[in-house]
Protein backbone atom coordinates (compact mmCIF):
# COMPACT_ATOMS: atom_id res chain seq x y z
CA UNK A 1 0.00 0.00 0.00
CA UNK A 2 2.93 2.30 0.65
CA UNK A 3 3.85 1.75 -2.98
CA UNK A 4 1.97 4.62 -4.38
CA UNK A 5 3.20 7.29 -2.13
CA UNK A 6 6.63 6.56 -3.53
CA UNK A 7 5.34 6.54 -7.06
CA UNK A 8 3.72 9.98 -6.89
CA UNK A 9 4.68 11.19 -10.32
CA UNK A 10 4.91 14.83 -11.14
CA UNK A 11 6.96 17.35 -9.27
CA UNK A 12 3.79 19.07 -8.02
CA UNK A 13 3.65 19.77 -4.29
CA UNK A 14 1.26 17.57 -2.33
CA UNK A 15 -2.11 19.23 -1.75
CA UNK A 16 -3.98 16.60 0.26
CA UNK A 17 -2.47 13.56 1.87
CA UNK A 18 -4.61 10.82 3.36
CA UNK A 19 -2.97 8.48 5.83
CA UNK A 20 -4.69 5.17 6.69
CA UNK A 21 -8.09 6.86 6.50
CA UNK A 22 -11.02 4.74 7.61
CA UNK A 23 -14.68 5.80 7.53
CA UNK A 24 -17.47 3.68 8.98
CA UNK A 25 -21.19 4.45 8.91
CA UNK A 26 -23.29 2.13 10.99
CA UNK A 27 -21.83 -1.29 10.31
CA UNK A 28 -20.56 -0.41 6.85
CA UNK A 29 -16.93 0.27 6.06
CA UNK A 30 -16.97 3.08 3.48
CA UNK A 31 -13.24 3.72 3.33
CA UNK A 32 -10.75 1.12 4.57
CA UNK A 33 -7.30 2.42 5.53
CA UNK A 34 -6.94 4.58 2.45
CA UNK A 35 -3.52 6.16 1.96
CA UNK A 36 -2.98 8.46 -1.00
CA UNK A 37 -1.78 11.85 -2.08
CA UNK A 38 -3.46 14.43 -4.24
CA UNK A 39 -1.09 16.86 -5.97
CA UNK A 40 -1.61 20.61 -6.14
CA UNK A 41 -2.13 22.54 -9.34
CA UNK A 42 -3.72 19.68 -11.28
CA UNK A 43 -6.97 17.79 -11.61
CA UNK A 44 -7.25 14.45 -9.83
CA UNK A 45 -10.17 12.26 -10.86
CA UNK A 46 -11.81 9.76 -8.50
CA UNK A 47 -13.47 6.92 -10.36
CA UNK A 48 -15.15 3.68 -9.37
CA UNK A 49 -18.56 2.03 -9.13
CA UNK A 50 -21.25 3.65 -6.99
CA UNK A 51 -20.81 2.81 -3.33
CA UNK A 52 -17.05 2.55 -3.70
CA UNK A 53 -16.40 5.53 -1.40
CA UNK A 54 -15.77 8.38 -3.85
CA UNK A 55 -18.21 10.86 -2.35
CA UNK A 56 -17.17 9.82 1.16
CA UNK A 57 -13.56 10.63 0.29
CA UNK A 58 -14.51 13.98 -1.26
CA UNK A 59 -16.51 15.00 1.83
CA UNK A 60 -13.46 14.41 4.01
CA UNK A 61 -11.52 17.05 2.11
CA UNK A 62 -13.59 20.03 3.33
CA UNK A 63 -14.52 18.35 6.63
CA UNK A 64 -18.15 17.78 5.80
CA UNK A 65 -17.20 14.43 7.35
CA UNK A 66 -14.29 13.34 9.52
CA UNK A 67 -12.55 9.96 9.30
CA UNK A 68 -13.08 7.45 12.13
CA UNK A 69 -9.38 6.64 11.97
CA UNK A 70 -6.37 8.02 10.13
CA UNK A 71 -5.85 11.61 9.11
CA UNK A 72 -6.25 14.01 6.23
CA UNK A 73 -3.72 16.80 5.74
CA UNK A 74 -3.83 19.89 3.54
CA UNK A 75 -0.31 21.09 2.66
CA UNK A 76 0.99 18.78 5.39
CA UNK A 77 -1.21 20.22 8.14
CA UNK A 78 -4.00 18.06 9.57
CA UNK A 79 -7.43 19.45 8.66
CA UNK A 80 -8.72 19.58 12.28
CA UNK A 81 -5.87 22.01 13.08
CA UNK A 82 -7.31 24.50 10.61
CA UNK A 83 -10.28 26.85 11.07
CA UNK A 84 -13.06 24.84 9.47
CA UNK A 85 -14.99 27.84 8.07
CA UNK A 86 -11.84 29.22 6.43
CA UNK A 87 -11.05 25.72 5.12
CA UNK A 88 -14.46 25.49 3.41
CA UNK A 89 -13.88 28.83 1.68
CA UNK A 90 -10.48 27.63 0.57
CA UNK A 91 -11.71 24.16 -0.48
CA UNK A 92 -15.08 24.58 -2.21
CA UNK A 93 -17.34 21.60 -2.80
CA UNK A 94 -19.99 21.43 -5.53
CA UNK A 95 -22.50 18.64 -4.98
CA UNK A 96 -23.78 16.31 -7.66
CA UNK A 97 -27.34 17.67 -7.67
CA UNK A 98 -27.56 21.46 -7.82
CA UNK A 99 -29.16 22.94 -4.69
CA UNK A 100 -30.25 26.54 -5.10
CA UNK A 101 -30.73 28.50 -1.90
CA UNK A 102 -32.40 31.73 -2.97
CA UNK A 103 -34.92 33.06 -5.48
CA UNK A 104 -32.57 35.30 -7.50
CA UNK A 105 -29.39 34.58 -9.42
CA UNK A 106 -27.57 37.55 -7.87
CA UNK A 107 -28.66 36.53 -4.34
CA UNK A 108 -27.52 33.01 -5.08
CA UNK A 109 -24.00 34.23 -5.85
CA UNK A 110 -24.09 36.29 -2.67
CA UNK A 111 -25.24 33.37 -0.49
CA UNK A 112 -21.76 32.88 0.93
CA UNK A 113 -20.43 36.36 0.07
CA UNK A 114 -23.04 38.94 1.07
CA UNK A 115 -20.81 41.84 0.00
CA UNK A 116 -20.27 40.59 -3.58
CA UNK A 117 -20.59 43.45 -6.07
CA UNK A 118 -22.68 43.17 -9.23
CA UNK A 119 -19.66 43.42 -11.48
CA UNK A 120 -17.87 40.58 -9.66
CA UNK A 121 -21.08 38.57 -9.81
CA UNK A 122 -21.24 39.09 -13.58
CA UNK A 123 -17.61 37.97 -13.81
CA UNK A 124 -18.45 34.76 -11.96
CA UNK A 125 -21.28 34.02 -14.40
CA UNK A 126 -18.87 34.58 -17.25
CA UNK A 127 -16.46 32.03 -15.73
CA UNK A 128 -19.15 29.36 -16.05
CA UNK A 129 -20.27 30.59 -19.52
CA UNK A 130 -23.57 32.06 -18.35
CA UNK A 131 -24.65 35.50 -19.63
CA UNK A 132 -24.30 38.44 -17.24
CA UNK A 133 -27.89 39.41 -18.09
CA UNK A 134 -28.97 36.42 -16.03
CA UNK A 135 -28.13 38.26 -12.78
CA UNK A 136 -31.58 39.80 -12.50
CA UNK A 137 -33.37 36.54 -13.25
CA UNK A 138 -35.15 34.30 -10.79
CA UNK A 139 -33.61 30.92 -10.06
CA UNK A 140 -36.90 29.04 -10.45
CA UNK A 141 -36.82 28.95 -14.24
CA UNK A 142 -33.23 27.75 -14.65
CA UNK A 143 -32.52 24.49 -16.45
CA UNK A 144 -30.60 21.76 -14.64
CA UNK A 145 -27.43 22.68 -16.51
CA UNK A 146 -27.80 26.39 -15.72
CA UNK A 147 -28.50 25.61 -12.07
CA UNK A 148 -25.40 23.43 -11.81
CA UNK A 149 -23.25 26.09 -13.43
CA UNK A 150 -24.73 28.69 -11.06
CA UNK A 151 -23.78 26.43 -8.11
CA UNK A 152 -20.25 26.27 -9.51
CA UNK A 153 -20.12 30.07 -9.84
CA UNK A 154 -21.47 30.40 -6.28
CA UNK A 155 -18.65 28.14 -5.06
CA UNK A 156 -16.10 30.28 -6.93
CA UNK A 157 -17.37 33.47 -5.27
CA UNK A 158 -15.27 32.91 -2.15
CA UNK A 159 -12.11 32.67 -4.26
CA UNK A 160 -11.22 29.07 -3.35
CA UNK A 161 -7.87 27.44 -4.10
CA UNK A 162 -9.36 23.96 -4.49
CA UNK A 163 -12.55 22.81 -6.20
CA UNK A 164 -14.14 19.51 -5.22
CA UNK A 165 -16.60 18.45 -7.93
CA UNK A 166 -18.91 15.50 -7.29
CA UNK A 167 -20.00 14.22 -10.72
CA UNK A 168 -20.66 17.78 -11.81
CA UNK A 169 -21.79 16.92 -15.31
CA UNK A 170 -23.53 13.56 -14.86
CA UNK A 171 -27.01 15.02 -15.43
CA UNK A 172 -26.10 17.86 -17.78
CA UNK A 173 -26.62 18.59 -21.46
CA UNK A 174 -23.42 18.65 -23.54
CA UNK A 175 -23.25 22.47 -23.67
CA UNK A 176 -23.36 22.76 -19.88
CA UNK A 177 -20.98 19.81 -19.43
CA UNK A 178 -18.49 21.47 -21.77
CA UNK A 179 -18.84 24.77 -19.88
CA UNK A 180 -18.15 23.06 -16.53
CA UNK A 181 -15.07 21.34 -17.96
CA UNK A 182 -13.79 24.65 -19.35
CA UNK A 183 -14.29 26.28 -15.94
CA UNK A 184 -12.32 23.49 -14.28
CA UNK A 185 -9.53 23.82 -16.84
CA UNK A 186 -9.21 27.60 -16.46
CA UNK A 187 -9.35 27.19 -12.68
CA UNK A 188 -6.31 24.92 -12.86
CA UNK A 189 -4.57 27.18 -15.38
CA UNK A 190 -4.98 30.03 -12.86
CA UNK A 191 -3.15 27.98 -10.22
CA UNK A 192 -6.05 26.14 -8.59
CA UNK A 193 -6.46 22.43 -7.95
CA UNK A 194 -9.46 20.24 -8.76
CA UNK A 195 -10.63 16.91 -7.34
CA UNK A 196 -13.28 15.49 -9.60
CA UNK A 197 -15.55 12.49 -9.26
CA UNK A 198 -16.45 11.28 -12.72
CA UNK A 199 -17.82 8.25 -14.49
CA UNK A 200 -16.98 9.72 -17.86
CA UNK A 201 -13.63 8.39 -19.10
CA UNK A 202 -13.61 10.94 -21.91
CA UNK A 203 -13.94 13.71 -19.34
CA UNK A 204 -11.17 12.37 -17.10
CA UNK A 205 -8.94 12.07 -20.16
CA UNK A 206 -9.66 15.69 -21.08
CA UNK A 207 -9.00 17.31 -17.72
CA UNK A 208 -7.43 14.96 -15.17
CA UNK A 209 -3.72 14.33 -14.82
CA UNK A 210 -4.15 11.59 -12.22
CA UNK A 211 -6.91 9.01 -11.77
CA UNK A 212 -7.56 7.26 -8.47
CA UNK A 213 -9.84 4.27 -8.90
CA UNK A 214 -11.81 3.18 -5.84
CA UNK A 215 -13.54 -0.11 -5.16
CA UNK A 216 -15.16 -1.22 -1.91
CA UNK A 217 -13.43 1.49 0.11
CA UNK A 218 -9.95 0.80 -1.26
CA UNK A 219 -7.92 2.60 -3.88
CA UNK A 220 -7.20 -0.09 -6.45
CA UNK A 221 -5.18 1.81 -9.03
CA UNK A 222 -3.55 5.14 -9.49
CA UNK A 223 -2.59 6.06 -12.98
CA UNK A 224 -2.34 8.71 -15.62
CA UNK A 225 -5.57 9.00 -17.55
CA UNK A 226 -5.74 6.59 -20.52
CA UNK B 1 -69.49 31.75 47.54
CA UNK B 2 -71.05 28.34 47.11
CA UNK B 3 -70.56 27.35 43.49
CA UNK B 4 -73.23 25.26 41.85
CA UNK B 5 -71.22 22.07 41.39
CA UNK B 6 -72.60 18.52 41.29
CA UNK B 7 -72.81 16.52 44.53
CA UNK B 8 -71.11 13.09 44.77
CA UNK B 9 -74.54 11.59 44.13
CA UNK B 10 -74.70 13.68 40.98
CA UNK B 11 -71.28 12.39 39.91
CA UNK B 12 -72.48 8.82 40.45
CA UNK B 13 -75.59 9.55 38.41
CA UNK B 14 -73.45 10.84 35.54
CA UNK B 15 -72.13 7.30 35.22
CA UNK B 16 -75.37 6.77 33.28
CA UNK B 17 -73.68 8.72 30.45
CA UNK B 18 -70.74 6.31 30.47
CA UNK B 19 -73.21 3.44 30.43
CA UNK B 20 -74.85 5.01 27.35
CA UNK B 21 -71.51 5.22 25.56
CA UNK B 22 -70.70 1.61 26.49
CA UNK B 23 -74.12 0.49 25.30
CA UNK B 24 -73.64 2.18 21.93
CA UNK B 25 -70.20 0.61 21.53
CA UNK B 26 -71.55 -2.81 22.47
CA UNK B 27 -74.62 -2.64 20.22
CA UNK B 28 -72.56 -1.48 17.26
CA UNK B 29 -69.90 -4.15 17.94
CA UNK B 30 -67.15 -1.56 17.98
CA UNK B 31 -65.06 -3.61 20.42
CA UNK B 32 -64.60 -0.44 22.40
CA UNK B 33 -66.83 -1.15 25.40
CA UNK B 34 -63.94 -2.36 27.51
CA UNK B 35 -61.73 0.54 26.53
CA UNK B 36 -64.45 3.11 27.27
CA UNK B 37 -65.04 1.56 30.71
CA UNK B 38 -61.33 1.62 31.49
CA UNK B 39 -60.97 5.21 30.23
CA UNK B 40 -63.89 6.37 32.38
CA UNK B 41 -62.53 4.56 35.44
CA UNK B 42 -59.07 6.02 34.85
CA UNK B 43 -60.43 9.54 34.50
CA UNK B 44 -62.36 9.18 37.78
CA UNK B 45 -59.43 7.71 39.67
CA UNK B 46 -56.84 10.18 38.30
CA UNK B 47 -58.99 13.21 39.05
CA UNK B 48 -59.85 11.93 42.54
CA UNK B 49 -56.16 11.43 43.25
CA UNK B 50 -55.22 14.87 41.87
CA UNK B 51 -58.06 16.46 43.85
CA UNK B 52 -56.85 14.85 47.07
CA UNK B 53 -53.23 15.85 46.45
CA UNK B 54 -54.21 19.41 45.49
CA UNK B 55 -56.25 19.67 48.70
CA UNK B 56 -53.20 18.61 50.70
CA UNK B 57 -50.91 20.98 48.81
CA UNK B 58 -53.32 23.92 49.10
CA UNK B 59 -53.67 23.40 52.84
CA UNK B 60 -50.10 22.54 53.83
CA UNK B 61 -47.51 23.18 51.13
CA UNK B 62 -47.15 26.93 50.84
CA UNK B 63 -45.45 28.66 47.93
CA UNK B 64 -42.38 26.39 48.10
CA UNK B 65 -44.62 23.35 47.71
CA UNK B 66 -46.30 25.00 44.74
CA UNK B 67 -42.92 25.62 43.15
CA UNK B 68 -42.02 21.97 43.72
CA UNK B 69 -45.30 20.89 42.14
CA UNK B 70 -44.59 23.12 39.10
CA UNK B 71 -41.07 21.68 38.83
CA UNK B 72 -42.48 18.16 38.65
CA UNK B 73 -44.95 19.26 35.95
CA UNK B 74 -42.07 20.82 34.00
CA UNK B 75 -40.07 17.57 34.19
CA UNK B 76 -43.00 15.50 32.98
CA UNK B 77 -43.78 17.99 30.19
CA UNK B 78 -40.12 17.93 29.14
CA UNK B 79 -40.24 14.14 28.89
CA UNK B 80 -43.41 14.20 26.80
CA UNK B 81 -42.22 16.92 24.41
CA UNK B 82 -38.72 15.44 24.20
CA UNK B 83 -40.03 12.01 23.31
CA UNK B 84 -41.99 13.49 20.40
CA UNK B 85 -38.69 14.67 18.96
CA UNK B 86 -36.88 11.36 19.29
CA UNK B 87 -33.86 11.22 17.01
CA UNK B 88 -33.01 14.84 17.66
CA UNK B 89 -29.73 15.07 19.58
CA UNK B 90 -30.24 15.83 23.30
CA UNK B 91 -34.02 16.04 22.82
CA UNK B 92 -34.97 15.46 26.47
CA UNK B 93 -32.74 18.07 28.12
CA UNK B 94 -33.51 20.56 25.34
CA UNK B 95 -37.28 20.10 25.75
CA UNK B 96 -37.11 20.27 29.54
CA UNK B 97 -35.00 23.43 29.45
CA UNK B 98 -37.41 25.07 26.99
CA UNK B 99 -40.50 24.30 29.09
CA UNK B 100 -38.69 25.37 32.27
CA UNK B 101 -37.47 28.66 30.80
CA UNK B 102 -40.89 29.54 29.37
CA UNK B 103 -42.67 28.64 32.63
CA UNK B 104 -40.22 30.54 34.83
CA UNK B 105 -40.31 33.68 32.68
CA UNK B 106 -44.09 33.75 32.18
CA UNK B 107 -44.96 32.83 35.77
CA UNK B 108 -42.31 35.19 37.13
CA UNK B 109 -43.72 38.09 35.10
CA UNK B 110 -47.30 37.41 36.27
CA UNK B 111 -46.20 37.23 39.91
CA UNK B 112 -43.79 40.19 39.86
CA UNK B 113 -46.33 42.47 38.16
CA UNK B 114 -48.95 41.32 40.66
CA UNK B 115 -51.27 40.14 37.87
CA UNK B 116 -52.11 36.94 39.73
CA UNK B 117 -52.06 36.26 43.44
CA UNK B 118 -49.30 34.24 45.06
CA UNK B 119 -51.82 31.88 46.69
CA UNK B 120 -51.03 28.22 46.09
CA UNK B 121 -54.55 27.66 44.76
CA UNK B 122 -53.82 30.21 42.02
CA UNK B 123 -50.17 29.44 41.26
CA UNK B 124 -50.66 25.72 40.63
CA UNK B 125 -53.53 25.78 38.10
CA UNK B 126 -52.19 28.85 36.28
CA UNK B 127 -48.74 27.23 36.23
CA UNK B 128 -50.30 24.05 34.86
CA UNK B 129 -51.82 25.98 31.95
CA UNK B 130 -48.48 27.63 31.22
CA UNK B 131 -46.57 24.33 31.37
CA UNK B 132 -48.99 22.59 29.03
CA UNK B 133 -48.94 25.49 26.54
CA UNK B 134 -45.14 25.51 26.64
CA UNK B 135 -45.07 21.73 26.22
CA UNK B 136 -47.25 21.83 23.11
CA UNK B 137 -45.17 24.57 21.49
CA UNK B 138 -41.93 22.78 22.39
CA UNK B 139 -43.13 19.48 20.94
CA UNK B 140 -44.16 21.07 17.63
CA UNK B 141 -40.97 23.12 17.40
CA UNK B 142 -38.68 20.16 18.00
CA UNK B 143 -40.60 17.84 15.68
CA UNK B 144 -40.58 20.41 12.89
CA UNK B 145 -36.89 21.19 13.45
CA UNK B 146 -35.98 17.53 13.18
CA UNK B 147 -38.00 17.15 9.98
CA UNK B 148 -36.59 20.36 8.50
CA UNK B 149 -33.02 19.37 9.32
CA UNK B 150 -33.39 15.88 7.86
CA UNK B 151 -35.27 16.95 4.72
CA UNK B 152 -33.16 20.04 4.04
CA UNK B 153 -29.77 18.41 4.58
CA UNK B 154 -28.62 19.15 0.97
CA UNK B 155 -29.45 22.86 1.32
CA UNK B 156 -27.92 23.09 4.80
CA UNK B 157 -24.74 21.38 3.62
CA UNK B 158 -24.64 23.60 0.53
CA UNK B 159 -24.56 26.62 2.86
CA UNK B 160 -21.93 25.00 5.09
CA UNK B 161 -19.84 24.32 1.97
CA UNK B 162 -19.84 28.06 1.28
CA UNK B 163 -18.12 28.54 4.63
CA UNK B 164 -21.21 29.74 6.50
CA UNK B 165 -21.29 28.91 10.22
CA UNK B 166 -23.88 26.41 11.44
CA UNK B 167 -26.31 28.99 12.85
CA UNK B 168 -26.46 30.92 9.57
CA UNK B 169 -26.69 27.74 7.51
CA UNK B 170 -29.67 26.63 9.59
CA UNK B 171 -31.40 30.00 10.14
CA UNK B 172 -34.00 29.76 7.32
CA UNK B 173 -35.05 26.29 8.53
CA UNK B 174 -35.21 27.39 12.16
CA UNK B 175 -37.49 30.28 11.21
CA UNK B 176 -39.79 27.95 9.28
CA UNK B 177 -40.05 25.59 12.26
CA UNK B 178 -40.73 28.47 14.66
CA UNK B 179 -43.50 29.87 12.46
CA UNK B 180 -45.21 26.48 12.31
CA UNK B 181 -44.90 26.02 16.06
CA UNK B 182 -46.47 29.37 16.89
CA UNK B 183 -49.43 29.18 14.51
CA UNK B 184 -51.68 27.17 16.91
CA UNK B 185 -51.11 29.60 19.79
CA UNK B 186 -51.73 32.60 17.52
CA UNK B 187 -54.85 31.07 15.98
CA UNK B 188 -56.38 30.12 19.30
CA UNK B 189 -55.66 33.64 20.56
CA UNK B 190 -57.41 35.08 17.48
CA UNK B 191 -60.51 32.94 17.72
CA UNK B 192 -60.96 32.77 21.48
CA UNK B 193 -64.58 33.31 22.43
CA UNK B 194 -65.73 32.95 18.82
CA UNK B 195 -65.08 29.25 18.30
CA UNK B 196 -64.41 28.00 21.79
CA UNK B 197 -65.24 29.16 25.28
CA UNK B 198 -61.95 28.50 26.97
CA UNK B 199 -61.55 26.37 30.09
CA UNK B 200 -60.65 28.99 32.66
CA UNK B 201 -63.58 31.20 31.68
CA UNK B 202 -66.01 28.27 31.52
CA UNK B 203 -64.87 27.18 34.98
CA UNK B 204 -65.34 30.62 36.49
CA UNK B 205 -68.79 31.01 34.94
CA UNK B 206 -69.81 27.55 36.18
CA UNK B 207 -68.54 28.53 39.61
CA UNK B 208 -70.93 31.51 39.61
CA UNK B 209 -68.61 34.35 38.64
CA UNK B 210 -70.00 37.08 36.40
CA UNK B 211 -68.98 36.68 32.75
CA UNK B 212 -67.48 40.18 32.74
CA UNK B 213 -65.19 39.16 35.61
CA UNK B 214 -64.47 35.77 34.03
CA UNK B 215 -63.19 37.36 30.81
CA UNK B 216 -60.61 39.38 32.72
CA UNK B 217 -59.03 36.13 33.85
CA UNK B 218 -59.33 34.67 30.38
CA UNK B 219 -57.63 37.63 28.73
CA UNK B 220 -54.67 37.23 31.07
CA UNK B 221 -54.65 33.49 30.37
CA UNK B 222 -54.58 34.01 26.59
CA UNK B 223 -51.73 36.53 26.81
CA UNK B 224 -49.71 34.32 29.10
CA UNK B 225 -50.22 31.27 26.86
CA UNK B 226 -49.05 33.29 23.86
CA UNK B 227 -45.91 34.34 25.74
CA UNK B 228 -45.29 30.82 27.07
CA UNK B 229 -45.60 29.31 23.57
CA UNK B 230 -43.31 31.93 22.02
CA UNK B 231 -40.68 31.63 24.75
CA UNK B 232 -40.75 27.84 24.76
CA UNK B 233 -40.56 27.61 20.96
CA UNK B 234 -37.68 30.09 20.77
CA UNK B 235 -35.70 28.44 23.57
CA UNK B 236 -36.30 24.96 22.14
CA UNK B 237 -35.30 26.08 18.64
CA UNK B 238 -32.12 27.80 19.81
CA UNK B 239 -30.99 24.87 21.95
CA UNK B 240 -31.96 22.24 19.38
CA UNK B 241 -30.28 24.11 16.52
CA UNK B 242 -27.13 24.12 18.61
CA UNK B 243 -27.44 20.40 19.34
CA UNK B 244 -28.00 19.55 15.65
CA UNK B 245 -24.48 20.64 14.70
CA UNK B 246 -21.07 19.61 15.99
CA UNK B 247 -18.05 21.79 16.72
CA UNK B 248 -16.85 21.52 13.12
CA UNK B 249 -20.11 23.10 11.85
CA UNK B 250 -21.47 19.81 10.57
CA UNK B 251 -25.06 18.65 10.65
CA UNK B 252 -25.15 15.53 12.81
CA UNK B 253 -26.62 12.31 11.38
CA UNK B 254 -30.40 12.16 11.82
CA UNK B 255 -32.95 9.41 11.33
CA UNK B 256 -34.64 9.53 7.93
CA UNK B 257 -37.64 11.89 7.76
CA UNK B 258 -40.16 9.04 7.72
CA UNK B 259 -42.57 10.53 10.27
CA UNK B 260 -42.34 7.47 12.52
CA UNK B 261 -42.74 9.13 15.84
CA UNK B 262 -45.41 6.94 17.26
CA UNK B 263 -44.39 4.15 19.53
Amino acid sequence: MKGWQDRITSGEPVLFSLELVTVRRGGTLLLDQVTCQIPAGTCTALTGPSGSGKTTLLRLLNRLDDPDAGRVCLYGRPLPDRDVLALRRQVALVAQAPVLLTGQVLDELRAGQPGLGEQDAAGLLEQVSLPATMLARGTAGLSGGEAQRLCLARALAAGPQVLLLDEPTSALDSVSAHAVEQTAKSFIAAGGSVVLISHDTGQTRRIASQVLALRDGHITTRKEPP
Amino acid sequence: MNPAVPTWAGVAASLALVAAAVAIAWRQRLHLAREITIAAARAGAQLAAVGAILLLVFQHAGLAGAAGWLAIMVLIAGQVAGRRARGLPRALPVATAAVAAATAATMGTLLVLGVISTQVRVVIPVGGMIVSGAMAATAVTLTRLREEAAAARPAIEARLCLGLPADRAFAPHMHAALRTALIPAIDSTKTVGLISLPGAMTGLILAGVSPLTAIRYQIVVMYMLLAAAALAALTAARLAAHALFDDAHRLRPLPAPAGKDHR
